[in-house]
């Protein structure tokens, strides 16, 4: 047998049961998108773009625009939040490295639905929190969190945080420090060395977390339906809703679709530089 | 000395890192220590007590999806380590287009919103004409697993020369014997890692399992969300600890599992794919 098809064999399983299960039902959403709802409420392929309409009109596209700018809000948050810890761990963790690694990662598995209830439980308006608000004489009454988009950003955060963390560690680890104290040796301040060589070396970790939190945070559901209102709703709760108490599979399908087009470049973007194989991607 | 900005003084990083620290685990601790309340509160601790626990282990419905929680995770465990470890292996001795398709495909469900993946498993399965039960859940973990085994084991792999694989067949051993006698026994660590982690990640998983179980065999996440949605409730808080300890214990394991092989490295490496 020659090698080709030899290693084939390897890559037969698994590329065959991504492709059966993964890759050709994506085409069937795609499908499904130009279908309508027949009589007895099942989905049926056909060929309109009503759906699209649909999406496009002024119920649903505030929606959109909403879940796309909680996610880059999200984004934004972790990679502040993210890089500085990162930083810490990976410059001046020493030998306390891995701990403080394996600490990161511990609460990323607990459940992430038990995670986001636990917010509930501290942020309600009898909460945690709020009770010891009161106590402290800060407000006389409760401070309204949850139910609003704070809240949700918020859970976004606490769920996804951790995938910036690790890229972000990858990569500061193994910037070489040399190039730091050059910038230093040329009489840049601290700031600039920073914005100028520290940021620059790190770019790849950047751009791995950013994508990595934004893609589960714009599909998210949890966050929005436990810890918002409806007022606070993301397109995935609207899709959420057309496969299971709406019952209108085709027009989930289009929204998902929209959800996918909004996606796809920061998917592109990642896959180019994940399939060349750089360190940084997970 | 040097004036030094925020990012040069370790003393500014470690109070804010130690207060993200506090951030990550004020809600879980919150979790566990209501989980002990002896009244049904979730803002005043009144005495420790069990009785959430007894709950949990006296209601069969919870108890069922507890054990189908766990026998999912172990079937995706056992079917995606294998599948994947056999991609990783492909991808990483093979030089044929195929492999190049396949190294394209195999990313590609990890960057899908899950709620992207659930809806492909839902309209695959009801287009096939299969109902929701067990094994659509099964099958669908199985899926977006293959592709996190995958990765570690690669990652594992890229270490790998393929010297000592070259030497085996020139001792006259086939090429599958040299992958089973000697590739697999070096990344034997990597694998057993990559399984308890995709134990853990399957354990966990609600989104896949809300979009592809049936009326029956719900497994644990899926009860919590309609428990959730009706109030909260210490059963709930009982449930999250009771799940947290056996992903952790897998996690755990897996971290320290290139260790039992005799491994200076540390599993976080293994499973991070951080290079040495």
């Amino acid at each position: 047998m020659n090698a080709h098809r030899f290693w084939n064999w390897f890559l037969a399983p698994g590329t065959l049961w991504i492709l059966v299960l993964f890759a050709a039902p994506l085409l069937l959403i795609f499908a499904l998108s130009f279908g309508h709802v027949d009589d007895f409420g099942r989905g049926v392929y056909g060929f309109k773009l009503g759906n699209y309409d649909d999406v496009f009109n002024s119920t649903y596209l505030p929606v959109l625009l909403r879940s796309v700018g909680y996610a880059l809000a999200t984004m934004l948050i972790c990679l502040a939040i993210g890089y500085p810890v990162a930083y810490y761990i990976a410059r001046f963790g020493g030998r306390w490295r891995y701990v403080l690694l394996a600490a990161l990662v511990i609460p990323f598995f607990v459940n992430y639905l038990v995670r986001t209830y636990a917010w509930v439980a501290l942020l309600a308006d009898e909460g945690l929190v709020n009770n010891a608000i009161v106590d402290l004489g800060l407000s006389d009454a409760p401070v309204q969190m949850i139910n609003t988009p704070w809240a949700v950003i918020g859970g976004l955060v606490y769920g996804y945080i951790i995938f910036m963390i690790l890229p972000l560690y990858g990569s500061i680890e193994r910037m070489d420090q040399s190039v730091v104290e050059a910038g230093k040796d040329l009489y840049g301040s601290p700031l600039q060395t920073f914005i100028h060589v520290t940021i620059p070396a790190t770019q790849a970790g950047i751009l791995a977390g950013c994508v990595l939190v934004f893609l589960p945070s714009v599909g998210d559901f949890v966050s929005a339906q436990l810890l918002g209102g409806p007022d606070t709703y993301m397109v995935g709760n609207l899709i959420q809703d057309q496969f299971f108490a709406a019952s209108n599979w085709p027009f989930g399908a289009a929204l998902t679709m929209i959800m996918m087009l909004f996606l796809s470049v920061w998917m592109v973007l990642y896959l180019r530089r994940a399939a060349k194989g750089e360190a940084e991607v997970l | 000395m040097k004036s030094g900005s925020a990012f040069d003084k370790p003393r500014f990083l470690r109070v804010f890192t130690g207060l993200v620290y506090v951030f990550l685990f004020v809600p879980i601790l919150v979790v566990i220590v209501f989980s002990f309340n002896s009244q049904k509160s979730l803002q005043v601790m009144d005495g420790i007590s069990l009785r959430w626990y007894e709950d949990f282990f006296n209601d069969s419905t919870l108890r069922e999806s507890l054990f189908i929680s766990i026998e999912i995770a172990l079937i995706t465990m056992v079917v995606a380590t294998v599948v994947g470890t056999a991609l990783a292996i492909g991808l990483v001795r093979s030089r044929s287009r195929m492999a190049k398709g396949s190294n394209l495909l195999m990313l590609v469900p990890l960057v899908t919103p899950e709620i992207v993946a659930g809806i492909s498993a839902l309209l695959i399965f009801s287009q096939l004409g299969i109902g929701l039960s067990f094994w659509t859940i099964v099958l669908a973990h199985i899926t977006f697993s293959i592709s996190y085994v995958t990765i570690v084991v690669r990652g594992r792999l890229a270490t790998i020369g393929i010297e000592i694989e070259d030497a085996a067949r020139d001792l006259g051993a086939s090429r599958l014997e040299s992958v089973r006698l000697v590739l697999v026994p070096a990344l034997w660590p990597a694998v057993v890692a990559a399984g308890l982690l995709v134990f853990a990640l399957s354990f966990d998983d609600f989104v896949l399992s809300f979009f592809t179980t049936g009326e029956q065999s719900q497994p644990l996440p899926v009860r919590i969300w309609s428990m959730i949605r009706f109030g909260v409730s210490p059963t709930i808080n009982a449930i999250g600890t009771l799940m947290m300890v056996v992903s952790i214990s897998a996690v755990a394991l897996a971290v320290m599992i290139p260790r039992f092989f005799g491994r200076r490295e540390s599993g976080v490496k293994v499973l991070t794919g951080a290079e040495g």
